[in-house]
């Protein structure tokens, strides 16, 4: 039944980020992105990680895809805008990132065709998860605190710039 | 064998009655509001049909499902349909969490009183919450209307803002319950509860709350003097009705979730579980009714300033307080 | 993933707590799909009952009353959309915050200062956007801060 679960959500996983990548409308390509990010978390929730999957929906199904539908949805939606023309520099990277994907999916195959190597069943509980992120991991949290600081100034910083360069609006 | 269908028939029951109960309150808070406000206003409200206007939801309902399903011509089809239908599940879906009774024993087993008793609960109460500005987004943004379009981006960034004071404000109730179970947060309160032991999380959760259900005095997404109606301007029949009901929803899913956070669930002296769990939730509906009928409606700048300015480094200090004092008296080493 | 190992509890040194029992998911996932089922039950009957009228002016959006000008897209970001910015931030700010606070009696008076840490650094960038006056949202205060950048 899990493993049902399993390969049903990694298949709705793998299907609505296809069509978000072949979609023409940006608006639906975010949506078929938060589908995905759905899927994803409801999996990390059957491997026993409810927190992260908590955040996962918190995260990036509720604030990173809203920014991103934020900007969009005031785009307007001419033709053109549409249908981008794909540059190099678009499926270059993208056609990198493929191969790497099918060789280290080649790797593990030949070096372990039976997944023996899998990190152990283990359920990670709200408090113990929390415990052992600032036990074990606490200089790396302190270290997020400096990046979201950055992050914060230097979104502030460029958004305004933008805002300068254009001449004043006339009302 | 007989086991299992007895369990399986018992939690469709369950279930049927959760959403018949709840959809059944959504559809008489309008009739209440509509009702609260007319007498605060001095008039009389619906009373027409029915006893004394009792029957008029049943009226609204036939009324809306039988009006022109309106689809303006540049609209994006399919999620024009669909954005009114996201924002009624989104709403339906939070009370999942929300437990309003203890176990009921029955038939010689234990029947919890909860959908599903998530030790992520209130997370996913808040991943709810924050997917709920889909619906009012994409439904304005698919309508292609101007109209539409500025009251679902006003809704964005309203909604997102106050989504952090509401986070912050939660995080003195985990410090003290020690846990995201909703059920567990409840039996943290069965001798006193939280919203008095921590009435500053109280406040400005509630304050959020109201921001987070787009009502008065935060109703700009839907300021009816500058943008007519919002994001549902080219709404009409049942699909505006959905929106409508997902509001009211939206209350009761609030008004539930305030009461088992702060107000100590279904605990009460004297009568039973069930009623003390119901009669909270109506009165935090009703308080939320009584606000519109006395605020005026804020200015956009001073709800933005007043969620980021006064409710975030509030709710920060707030739960700093807490954790400090809890350790303190705690004892931790 | 075999079915037995989603019983597997951690019982380790930081509490007992379990994976909910399958049947508690089971009840989720019924209460999901009787919810989706009847709005979709809902959608789908106000299609079919409803009236359906087309005109050429009856179709535009409304505008109140005018004929409609331009797209309603205003064709360029707005900068409305650092809000959105400032959200994930304070939103992972609260990721882990949490994170914190469920078991902070775990943690005591080590992780409480961890914590604090976070949290000032934070509130320095929260000063920071206050400052610069990114969390001013009304005319007047922009045009103020824009003419103090020119001078």
């Amino acid at each position: 039944m899990a493993s049902l679960l399993f390969y049903l959500l990694a298949a709705t996983a793998l299907l609505a980020t296809l069509l978000c990548i072949t979609r023409r409308s940006p608006v639906h390509a975010v949506i078929f992105l938060i589908n995905a990010f759905f899927a994803l978390a409801l999996m990390f929730y059957l491997l026993g990680a409810p927190l992260i999957a908590a955040w996962e929906v918190i995260v990036y199904a509720g604030a990173i895809m809203v920014l991103f539908l934020f900007v969009i949805m005031t785009l307007e939606l001419s033709p053109e805008s549409q249908r981008p023309a794909l540059s190099r520099r678009q499926w270059a990277p993208a056609l990198l990132l493929f191969l790497l994907l099918l060789i280290s999916a080649g790797l593990i195959l030949t070096f372990d065709p039976a997944g023996q190597a899998g990190v152990p069943f283990f359920y990670a509980s709200p408090r113990s998860f929390g415990a052992a992120l600032f036990n074990r991991y606490g200089l790396a949290v302190e270290i997020v605190s400096f990046q979201l600081l950055f992050a914060a100034a230097g979104a502030y910083y460029l958004g305004r710039r933008r805002k300068a360069r254009q001449p004043e609006e006339s009302s | 064998m007989n086991d299992l269908l007895l369990t399986g028939l018992l939690m469709l029951i369950k279930l049927g009655m959760i959403l018949a109960v709840l959809l059944t309150m959504a559809a008489y808070l309008v009739l209440a509001e509509r009702k609260l406000l007319a007498r605060m206003q001095r008039r009389y409200g619906p009373n027409r049909v029915g006893f004394g206007g009792m029957l008029q939801p049943l009226a609204d309902l036939i009324k809306l499902l039988t009006k022109e399903d309106f689809l303006p011509a540049q609209a994006d089809k399919w999620l024009f349909l669909l954005a009114p239908g996201l924002a009624a599940v989104t709403a339906l879906l939070a009370f999942a969490v929300v437990p309003f009774a203890p176990p009921l024993e029955l038939f010689g087993r234990q029947l919890p009183m909860v959908v599903c008793d998530l030790n992520v609960g209130i997370l996913y109460f808040f991943g709810l919450s924050s997917l709920a500005v889909y619906g009012v987004a994409l439904g304005g943004w698919a309508s292609n209307s101007k109209y539409a379009l500025l009251g679902a981006l006003r809704a964005m960034g309203q909604m997102l803002s106050y989504e952090l004071a509401m986070g912050l404000s939660i995080v003195p109730v985990i410090l003290m319950a020690r846990s995201f179970s909703l059920t567990e947060i409840v039996q943290a309160q069965a001798s006193l509860p939280f919203a008095l032991t921590n009435p500053l999380a109280f406040g400005i959760f509630f304050i959020a709350a109201l921001a987070e259900s787009k009502r008065t005095p935060f109703d700009l997404p839907e300021a009816e003097n500058e943008l007519v109606a919002g994001f549902h301007t080219e709404y009409s029949g049942m699909r505006f009705g959905l929106f409508f009901v997902g509001e009211y929803l939206n209350l009761v899913v609030l008004g539930a979730i305030i009461t088992s956070l702060f107000l100590g669930g279904w605990h009460g002296p004297l009568l039973p579980p069930i009623i003390w769990f119901l009669g909270k939730v109506l009165a935090v509906a009703f308080v939320f009714i009584w606000i519109r009928g006395t605020l005026p409606r804020l200015r956009y700048d001073q709800l933005m300033a007043f969620g980021w300015k006064a409710l975030l480094p509030l709710a920060l200090v707030n739960l700093l307080a807490t954790g400090g004092i809890l350790l303190w008296l705690g004892g931790a080493s | 993933m075999p079915l037995e190992a989603l019983s597997i509890s951690t019982a380790g040194a930081f509490g007992s707590e379990l994976m909910p029992p399958a049947e508690s998911l089971l009840s989720l996932g019924l209460y999901v799909a009787m919810a989706v089922g009847l709005i979709a039950f809902l959608l789908i009957a106000c299609r079919l009952i409803g009236q359906k009228t087309h005109s050429k002016f009856k179709d535009q959006p409304y505008e109140s009353g005018i004929d409609p000008t331009g797209p309603a897209q205003p064709g360029r970001p707005v900068p409305f959309y650092l809000v959105a910015i400032f959200f994930i931030v304070f939103d992972v700010e609260v990721v882990f915050i949490s994170t914190w606070a469920v078991a902070y009696d775990l943690l005591g008076w080590s992780g409480f200062l961890q914590i604090l840490f976070f949290i000032v650094i934070l509130f320095l960038g929260l000063v920071y956007l206050w400052a610069e006056g990114a969390l001013d949202w009304s005319p007047s205060r922009q045009r103020h801060s824009a003419t103090k950048e020119g001078r």
